[in-house]
C-alpha cells in the first residue's frame, strides 16, 4: 500500500470515528439541577421535592397535606404525585388540566410555571422567583410530550 | 459595482493560469471554475500541494426589513452587520482536498474532500466523498460532525448539475433526551451555469430529506465573473449558512432573504 493510499485510508478512518456520538449533554442545560431528565421520577427529585443552587423553592414547600392545607389543594408529595397532576383538572382554573400527555403547550403545570398570560394566581413558585430556567422547562414539557409516563 | 470593479481590476493583473503539462488538476475547468456553488461544495479537484482561499460574506439585514427608503438608507443592507467567513483548502494529495473555514459567530469548520471516481466516457458523473465536522465556540463546545457524497454531472462546457446527499450530526444543538431528531439529512440540489464566457449563474437548494429541520431549506442563487484564478460571487439566500451544519438547519423564512457575496482565489 502507497503513502498516498494510506492516507486516505486514515483521513477515511479518522471522518468516521469523527461522525460517532457527538451530543449535548443534558447537564448543559438543566443548570441549577445537573442530573434533571425527562422522567417523572427524575421531576420529582429535582424539582418537586427540592429546591437547587439557583434559590428556587421546592414545590412541596407548599404543596403538601402535612402541617398544612394544601396550596390550591394539590399535593405533590412523593407517591401521591402522579395521580395528582396527570389528566386532572386544575382546581385554580376551572377548564384546565394540569398536565395533558402528549400536550406541553396545553398543560396547565407549563402555563403555571412559565408564567403564562392567561393564567389564574401568580407564576410557580410563588414569589418573585427564581422560577424554572429555559432548560428545566424543556425537559418538563419533553416528559409530557412523551405522553407523560409514571417512569 | 465593487464586485465587478474588482473584478477588472483582479483580471487586468492576473492572467488566467496557462494549462500545465505535469497536472491536468491545474488546468481551468471552465464549467466548474470555483469549490462551491452559493454554499454548497463542488467537485471540482484541487491540485495537489495547491491551496485556495475563500471569503464568504452575509448581510444579516433581511432585504424586506423596513421601507424601500430605509433599504437603501443602509445601501441595502451594506452598513448592517454580517457574518463572515474565512475558507482555506489544500490539495493534500490528488483528488483529495481539506481545509477549514472561520465564520464570525465562531464557529470552525474542518473538511476533508476525496474523489472516488471522475466523469468520463464510459462514467457519467464525478463522485466525491466528503466528511466535515463544525464546532462552535471556537470548535470547543457543540459538535456537528457530517458525511455525505457530492456527485455531479458536467454537460459541455456550459453546465454543471449537483446532487449532494449529506447527513450532518448533532444539527438540533439540544441533548438527544429533549428532541425528536438530533441529526438532519439533507439533498443539496445544485447547478451553475456558464451563460457568458466568464460569467456563470449559480442556484442551489438544501432540501431536509430526514430528521431535524427547522425553518425553510436554505436556498440560493448567485452570479459570478471568473477573472483569472479570482471568482467573484454576488448572491441571494434565505439563509446564512455556508457549512454543511448551518446549511442544515436551514433558512429562517422564504420572505427573509439576504444580499451576499463569496470572493475566491486559487493559488496556482
Amino acid at each position: 500500500m502507497n503513502m498516498e493510499r494510506l492516507g486516505i485510508h486514515a483521513l477515511g478512518v479518522l471522518l468516521v470515528l469523527g461522525t460517532v456520538g457527538c451530543d449535548e449533554k443534558l447537564s448543559s442545560i438543566t443548570g441549577p439541577t445537573p442530573n434533571l431528565a425527562p422522567t417523572f421520577a427524575s421531576i420529582q427529585q429535582n424539582i418537586f421535592n427540592v429546591s437547587d443552587s439557583s434559590g428556587r423553592l421546592a414545590c412541596i414547600q407548599c404543596h403538601t397535606d402535612q402541617g398544612r392545607t394544601p396550596t390550591g389543594n394539590l399535593v405533590l408529595l412523593e407517591g401521591r404525585s402522579y395521580q395528582n397532576i396527570v389528566g386532572r383538572p386544575s382546581t385554580g382554573k376551572p377548564g384546565e388540566t394540569i398536565v395533558i400527555p402528549g400536550d406541553p403547550d396545553n398543560s396547565y403545570i407549563v402555563k403555571k410555571l412559565e408564567g403564562a398570560s392567561d393564567i389564574a394566581g401568580v407564576r410557580m413558585p410563588r414569589g418573585n422567583g427564581p422560577f424554572l430556567t429555559p432548560g428545566q422547562m424543556v425537559v418538563i414539557r419533553r416528559w409530557i410530550e412523551q405522553g407523560a409516563q409514571n417512569n | 459595482m465593487a464586485l465587478i470593479l474588482a473584478a477588472r481590476m483582479a483580471s487586468a493583473q492576473t492572467p488566467a493560469a496557462p494549462a500545465s503539462q505535469s497536472d491536468p488538476d491545474q488546468d481551468l475547468n471552465l464549467v466548474q471554475p470555483d469549490f462551491s456553488l452559493v454554499g454548497l461544495p463542488t467537485t471540482l479537484r484541487l491540485p495537489r500541494h495547491k491551496g485556495s482561499f475563500r471569503v464568504t460574506h452575509r448581510f444579516t439585514r433581511p432585504l424586506g426589513q423596513g421601507s424601500f427608503g430605509s433599504l437603501a438608507g443602509d445601501l441595502f443592507a451594506l452598513d448592517s452587520g454580517a457574518q463572515i467567513g474565512l475558507e482555506y483548502r489544500y490539495g493534500l494529495l490528488r483528488g483529495t482536498q481539506v481545509g477549514f473555514n472561520r465564520t464570525n459567530d465562531r464557529t470552525i469548520q474542518f473538511f476533508a474532500e476525496h474523489e472516488v471516481k471522475g466523469q468520463s466516457a464510459s462514467f457519467p458523473v464525478t463522485i466525491t466523498a466528503i466528511g466535515s465536522a463544525e464546532g462552535t465556540n471556537n470548535f470547543r463546545d457543540s459538535y456537528s460532525p457530517g458525511i455525505g457524497a457530492l456527485v455531479s454531472r458536467t454537460i459541455t462546457d456550459r453546465l454543471a448539475l449537483y446532487v449532494e446527499p449529506i447527513w450532518i450530526n448533532n444539527t438540533n444543538l439540544l441533548p438527544s433526551e429533549v428532541v425528536d431528531h438530533n441529526d438532519t439529512t439533507i439533498l443539496g440540489l445544485g447547478a451553475r451555469l456558464r451563460i457568458r464566457p466568464t460569467v456563470y449563474i449559480s442556484v442551489e437548494g438544501s432540501p431536509r430529506v430526514a430528521g431535524y429541520a427547522p425553518g425553510v431549506a436554505q436556498i440560493g442563487v448567485g452570479i459570478e465573473k471568473r477573472a483569472g484564478g479570482h471568482l467573484f460571487q454576488m448572491n441571494f439566500s434565505n439563509g446564512l449558512g455556508t457549512m454543511p451544519g448551518a446549511i442544515a438547519r436551514g433558512g429562517g423564512s422564504n420572505s427573509d432573504w439576504f444580499l451576499g457575496f463569496n470572493i475566491a482565489r486559487k493559488f496556482w
